[in-house]
């Protein structure tokens, strides 16, 4: 239970004594904090607070605040069920950069969106889960703008996954898919590459183990990466 | 020699470091594959601009034809 959880919503009637810790509980939580629904029925009625219609609450086991219609709690927001549900992000930097506890057992597949990247130096872009280094097998779909042919490429069982052709002070922006990475499967790998003006495609891959990540890496070959990178869990049903 | 360095963002929590000797070894093997990947696909690219001169003929007109 959080330092803002409360058990009670202390109701005052007339030549009743307000002590320190009612108060604080009333200062610190302009909406009442409960553990789970079951602290948040408990709390009212009773000796407390009747309740009514309007009031709000905020639920610490499933992140949401919810209101009382008169006849039920409705989740006012984030919504538990929406169908995209931001799980990290944030700005990338360094020659490579981690993001730490994304996948979890709540999501199986994961959209990502990449806008203004950069290298500070020409460089290929390329991922890996965990610290896997090993099993990336992938294939690069492009097709060349002047004359329209294949420009493809492969990797099999390499170190990692390639994201992108050579990405350097232009912004770019990449946007795909991770399946998987959570569950004990196969992890399967998907984004455009839109990333050359001398050639477009698609990069699509799989890893070859079934180990469960929480976390993955983007590196650049050369200099610093930029841009900011969300990733967003894909709600099961 | 500068060292390399990391950024790890773990919810809002966000530290930049230089990486660790397990992170530089597993970003230099990437390196090397990296690089024999992109020699394979200049090797392919010149073996394919000498069968071109043979023929005399330009990547786009190789491409009309085979099209």
């Amino acid at each position: 239970m959080g330092a803002n959880a409360q058990t009670s919503v202390p109701l005052f009637v007339a030549n009743s004594v307000l002590t320190a810790a009612q108060q604080n509980i009333s200062a610190a939580t302009g909406v009442p904090v409960f553990a789970t629904t079951v602290t948040r029925d408990a709390a009212f009625g009773g000796s407390n607070k009747v309740l009514a219609e309007g009031q709000l609450c905020y639920l610490e086991s499933t992140d949401i605040v919810q209101y009382y219609t008169g006849a039920a709690w409705a989740t006012v927001g984030p919504a538990t069920s929406g169908a995209l549900v931001r799980v990290g992000g944030g700005a990338l930097s360094s020659t490579s950069t981690t993001f730490s506890n994304v996948f979890s057992a709540t999501y199986d597949n994961y959209f990502f969106s990449i806008s203004n990247l950069t290298s500070s130096s020409a460089g290929t872009i390329t991922m890996i889960f965990g610290a896997t280094a090993t099993g990336y097998t992938w294939v690069s779909n492009r097709v060349t703008v002047s004359g329209g042919a294949a420009n493809n490429a492969t990797g099999s069982a390499t170190t990692s996954f390639r994201m992108s052709g050579s990405v350097d002070t232009n912004p770019v922006a990449l946007t795909g898919y991770f399946m998987n990475p959570f569950l004990a499967a196969r992890t399967v790998y998907t984004s455009q590459d839109l990333t050359l003006l001398t050639d477009l495609g698609n990069n699509n891959g799989v890893l070859a183990n079934t180990t469960s990540y929480t976390a993955f890496t983007i590196s650049t070959s050369a200099g610093n990466l930029g841009g900011t990178m969300n990733i967003y869990g894909l709600a099961l049903s | 020699m500068t060292a390399l360095q990391i950024r790890i963002i773990d919810g809002d929590t966000v530290t930049d470091r230089d990486m660790n000797a397990d992170e530089l070894a597993v970003y230099e093997a990437i390196q090397d594959d990296a690089k024999a990947e992109a020699k394979a696909q200049a090797d392919k690219a010149t073996a394919k601009q000498a069968v071109l001169d043979r023929l005399g003929i330009t990547a786009d007109e190789a491409a009309l034809l085979l099209g």
